[in-house]
């Protein structure tokens, strides 16, 4: 709510918060980490399948984006340039948390907002969808989520990613493979 | 209980489409993180250089050799360890000075920016070798450790370094490099 309080234009332009910020208003970066927590959340949070390090990780990417506003090119294009930021974040976070063995764990309020038909069986599918992207190679979820759920165009993964296009459309087939697979045996089970 | 193949897919897609809502006190705590630090600007004041140019510092440098011209490229850079100071501290803890050097024939002003100046163009003003010429150095103790850094010519080209690996993790969509310092 305290961006719409009159400090910052509600229609404000990231392009032209960018540009107050850059002028000495960091107050204007506000709205921006406003706009984009969310929708830069629900990444992290698949991709690391833990909401704390997620907002951690989430944290980091709009911390290190106010540091080198500098060198967004496009300003208009604010959120895809911190999209880039934060999918490094998250390689990042996920190393560390495979490093600590950490298992991929229920998110309750995720849970609650389940278009299913019963607890029990809302709870099994959560469950399912988190432990199936979980056996996913992080390089593999990283282009499920940004092709299928992000929404992006593969040019723009591979801005993002560093990898070559051929090379994520090959990895979001082996995604989709692996977990139509899984599901398979989960069925059997 | 689930179903095959293409549905299976749809059904997670849908799944995992669904908003999430991520805990509001984020904001306050990127605010306050960040409250205080330098403002992100592309050029800098000429107080930040003037601050820069004065602070004081230890520095000894071996003699720069063979820098080559890399015509209408408009850079050439080479970075240049120093001899430690006589009286430096413990080699884990070592600061060492760094000679950067880029050759931008055309360029009215030159910054150096990287992750040990949190990428500010204001902090790391490069100076021309002599007044016109194309060369442009600036000076920076580093620790050891990795650092990705660029050179910011006239404000707005981003120049990375042809002669030293490009930082492939480097997430701002700009082109830069690596340095790394070791710790003897």
């Amino acid at each position: 709510m305290a961006q719409s309080l009159g400090i910052h234009h509600v229609g404000a332009s990231d392009g032209e918060l960018v540009r107050r910020v850059r002028a000495g208003d960091t107050g204007a970066y506000t709205a921006l980490v406003a706009r984009y927590r969310d929708r830069l959340g629900r990444y992290a949070v698949h991709m690391l399948g833990d909401r704390e390090d997620a907002e951690e990780a989430l944290q980091d990417a709009f911390v290190r984006g106010y540091r080198s506003l500098a060198r967004c090119d496009d300003p208009e294009r604010f959120g895809a340039w911190l999209y880039g930021i934060l999918v490094n974040r998250c390689r990042t976070a996920g190393a560390r948390a495979a490093r600590r063995g950490r298992l991929f764990v229920r998110d309750d309020a995720a849970l609650t907002r389940a278009p299913l038909p019963s607890p029990a069986e809302r709870a099994e599918w959560d469950d399912t969808v988190r432990r199936a992207l979980a056996r996913l190679a992080p390089e593999y979820r990283e282009a499920f989520l940004l092709k299928h759920i992000e929404d992006l165009e593969y040019d723009e993964m591979a801005r993002l990613t560093g990898a070559g296009i051929s090379a994520l459309k090959m990895r979001v087939k082996r995604a989709r493979e692996q977990l139509q697979l899984i599901f398979r045996e989960a069925e059997r089970v | 209980m689930f179903e095959h193949s293409e549905n299976v897919i749809e059904r997670i897609v849908a799944h995992l489409r669904r908003p999430v809502q991520i805990d509001p006190a984020v904001d306050s705590r990127v605010m306050e993180e960040i409250a205080g630090g330098p403002t992100p600007r592309v050029s800098g004041g000429a107080s930040a250089a003037w601050h820069w140019l004065t602070r004081p510092r230890h520095i000894a440098l071996s003699p720069l050799g063979g820098l080559a011209i890399a015509a209408g490229l408009g850079a050439l850079v080479l970075i240049l360890p120093g001899r430690r100071p006589h009286e430096a501290p413990p080699a884990e803890t070592a600061t060492r000075a760094f000679q950067f050097v880029v050759v931008a024939p055309r360029a009215a002003r030159v910054a150096l920016v990287g992750d040990f100046n949190d990428w500010d163009a204001a902090r790391t003003p490069m100076r021309p070798s002599q007044r016109g010429g194309p060369v442009w150095t600036a000076v920076v103790p580093l620790s050891p450790g990795r650092y990705r850094y660029a050179f910011l010519v006239d404000g707005s080209r981003w120049l990375a370094d042809p002669a030293a690996p490009a930082a492939r993790d480097d997430e701002f969509g700009t082109p830069s490099s690596v340095v790394t310092v070791g710790g003897s």
